[in-house]
């Protein structure tokens, strides 16, 4: 009897069929199970010790600032060296975690934005800091308001790091220029006002512009110019930024940037500032230490004040915030825990604000000499300390529907660079977040 | 002679068996290679394009042909599929006639042409990343260099990645000055292959330049152009690096081509279901192209 072999067409057909039902059989990436930590090196100073891992979204000014700090923390203490990594911006560093988590690679705390932290939440990758720090420590420590916007259900997910709100930016020495009073405009209608002055004023022979909008990420902001016309992004999980109120502001804006060509979108708002291109801006407390440097370096005064008014007042908060996920071994998380004890401690947090400009999360630190002093003589540093208390969380569905803030800065740009009218740019949005809604409410109610 | 025939179909049999595990041990290497990194991610991809899935939570609920018909009657989808056509053939049409027209002066024998045939393919071979960096600074209508080109002309410079009337068409520009190199090396070498005696016959019965090159050099480059066609179109709808950079997609959604689309839902939205979908009709709209680029327009290929 002779043996029958496989035809060539067959060897490939079962070649090919093979991993196509393995495939569909297994997954890419595993969602369970406890992950290693990402690679680097502990200098032969801190060897044996746990090695900590933090994934920072912090480059510049505020990165140097985390890195003293974690040098410090290395020099006080035996136990745990903690290494600093830097993985780019919030949705990139957002990004690089979930792809870490698939492929069972997790840093043992993560800076995560306000927005996507939400993400990690609903899918269950978060680890509760309660069973690490002391609720009653926790509440001691933190602001209330900020801690608070990191705890459901009764447990804390997200720590307080680089909190900041949005403030006014202006530029003193153009406002001298222009012969209008050296503050803060009160309402957005004498701000426009004063623009008629200050426009006509040149910089690089162009006219030196009343605002920049920031390309990305520009839903932040606007969400406050949302508020103070009356309207909102949202009410609870009701989309209701194609409302009269949010339409209206949306047109405020179309119309500087279309009609009176006194406001413009940029890739770089803050560095638009630094050159004296506009002469007011609304952006982060957490430029404030790279913004007066660059009025430094520019030769001119740099002043900060709340955001005008319209109708209301309206702020809200936003930053980063610490999470740890859940499948970090326990011996990492609670020495992550203690560097992030070290970091709350009031002479840290208060040196973390005054290089950087971010708000002091823990209260006690305002008390610290170096930050009283600073607040005491540089009235821009305390301009965001003022305005706190003022502030309100962001509206819902921009935080928890996945991709809202992009769904709604997209709309935003269309308005600011394609003249599309303010309801339809809205309405396009809504349909969107609508959308999104009825595909995630399940998930979100069981959750909050 | 039974066990004659025995013995010979014995060893048929066992030369064949020796071929066959010769053939698995030269092919199994590249073939694993081919399955791991090339076949398996299809295949999975297709399985996750059925499902809806968050990246982070451990279900994927089956959904499936949910997102593709969701996708479908996306209107923003349909206008990324727009957007991609539009900088698809902005991209390969306009590099093949620049590339082409390249080629053809640096035929010629001109004096420092191998330092412009170097200078002209190094884009090609520059990081999309730091081109796009690079023509940031360009197009930056307050530092840029477009302000004093445009300046003697008395306009004023367009915010070329700001404003979504120029984003589009800026990033066709960059992305031509980046492949154009390209596409003129492969002409250029096409060209050096051309038999000269056609040239001379022609010549002799009076062509012109315009007619050698509509009646000779065209149709016998068309090899090359169907060449460099079909791995443009697939290369130029892979974009993403200098656009990233450049543009994100935006502003609004004046630069979405479909692989922006794809990264958007998969790894901002985290929706790797819907990002899923997208990559497989991504690679259906490439399967059909090139087909069809390979069905009609080799017909009319000249190959000697």
């Amino acid at each position: 009897m002779s043996q029958s072999l496989p035809s060539r067409r067959r060897f490939l057909a079962l070649a090919a069929g093979a991993p196509t039902a393995a495939a569909l059989l297994s997954a890419c990436g595993t969602t369970t199970g406890p992950v290693d930590q990402p690679g680097g090196s502990v200098p032969d100073r801190y060897a044996g010790r746990t090695r900590t891992v933090l994934w920072s979204t912090f480059a510049d000014v505020p990165g140097r600032a985390l890195q003293d700090l974690a040098d410090k923390f290395n020099r006080e203490q035996r136990d745990i060296y903690v290494e600093v990594q830097f993985q780019g911006t919030y949705d990139e560093c957002a990004q690089k975690a979930v792809v870490g988590l698939l492929a069972g690679q997790a840093p043992d705390l993560c800076v995560l934005s306000d927005v996507k932290w939400y993400r990690f939440y609903f899918g269950d990758a978060l680890e509760p800091w309660d069973d690490y720090i002391d609720p009653g420590e926790l509440r001691a420590t933190y602001n209330a308001r900020l801690l608070g916007e990191g705890r459901v259900k009764g447990h804390h997910w997200w720590l307080p790091l680089a909190r900041s709100t949005p403030l006014f930016y202006f530029n003193r020495t153009l406002f001298e220029k222009a012969g209008v009073p050296d503050r803060a405009p009160e309402t957005w209608g004498e701000m426009y006002g004063w623009a008629k002055e200050i426009t006509r004023l040149k910089t690089q022979g162009k006219p030196v512009a009343m605002e920049a909008y920031q390309k990305i990420d520009g839903d932040w902001q606007f969400q406050c110019t949302a508020w103070q016309w009356g309207g909102a992004y949202s009410n609870g999980l009701d989309v209701t930024i194609d409302h009269e109120a949010a339409v209206a502001a949306g047109e405020w804006q179309r119309k500087l940037v279309h009609k009176d060509r006194i406001a413009y979108m940029s890739t770089d708002p803050a560095g638009d500032m630094g050159n004296q291109l506009i002469a007011t801006l609304i952006t982060s407390t957490g430029g404030l230490k790279k913004i007066s440097e660059m009025a430094k370096a520019g030769g001119w005064e740099l002043g900060t004040g709340f955001l005008p008014r319209h109708k209301e007042f309206g702020v809200t908060t936003g930053g980063g915030g610490l999470g740890m996920f859940k499948r970090v071994p326990k011996e990492r998380k609670q020495a992550a825990a203690e560097f992030v004890r070290f970091l709350a401690r009031p002479e840290n947090a208060a040196q973390w604000t005054v290089q950087t400009g971010y708000m002091p999360v823990v209260p006690a630190a305002t008390k610290s000499p170096a930050l009283a002093k600073l607040l005491t003589e540089d009235p821009n540093f305390s301009t965001a300390v003022k305005q706190l208390p003022h502030t309100r969380k962001g509206d819902q569905v921009r935080m928890m529907v996945p991709n809202a803030n992009v769904q709604i800065y997209t709309g935003l740009q269309k308005i600011w660079t394609g003249n599309t009218p303010a309801h339809q740019a809205f309405s396009d949005v809504a349909t969107r977040l609508r959308k999104g809604v009825d595909r995630h409410r399940q998930s979100i109610e069981e959750h909050l | 002679m039974s066990a004659i025939d025995d013995a010979g179909r014995r060893l048929r049999a066992r030369r064949r068996r020796r071929d066959y595990l010769l053939f698995a041990a030269f092919a199994a290497p590249n073939f694993l290679f081919l399955l791991l990194f090339a076949y398996w991610p299809v295949v999975y991809n297709g399985y996750l394009s059925l499902t809806d899935w968050d990246m982070i939570s451990p279900a994927k609920d089956f959904v499936g042909l949910g997102n593709y018909t969701d996708l479908l009657t996306d209107p923003d989808f349909r206008a990324t599929l727009w957007t991609t056509v539009v900088f698809v053939v902005g991209i390969v049409a306009g590099g093949i006639v620049l590339g082409l027209a390249t080629a053809l002066l640096l035929n010629q024998k001109l004096r420092g042409r191998n330092v412009v045939r170097t200078l002209t393919f190094a884009p090609y071979v520059l990081s999309g990343a730091a081109v796009g960096t690079l023509w940031l600074f360009v197009f930056d209508p307050n530092y840029g260099l477009i302000r004093p080109l445009m300046a003697p002309l008395g306009l004023t410079a367009p915010a070329m990645m700001t404003d979504s009337k120029w984003a589009l068409t800026g990033l066709i520009v960059v992305y031509l000055w980046k492949n154009a190199g390209f596409v003129a090396v492969v002409y250029l070498a096409g060209l050096q292959g051309l038999p000269r005696e056609v040239y001379e016959a022609a010549a002799l019965d009076g062509a012109g330049p315009w007619t050698r090159l509509r009646r000779i050099t065209l149709p016998l480059l068309s090899p090359v152009t169907f060449f460099l066609l079909v791995t443009c179109t697939i290369s130029t709808f892979q974009a993403f690096d200098v656009l990233a950079v450049m543009t994100g997609g935006g502003p609004g959604t004046s630069t979405s081509i479909l692989s922006w689309f794809i990264y958007d839902q998969g790894f901002r939205a985290f929706d790797a279901g819907r990002a899923a979908a997208g990559a497989m009709i991504m690679f259906a709209v490439l399967l059909l192209i090139t087909a069809g680029q390979a069905r009609y327009l080799e017909r009319k290929v000249h190959y000697q």
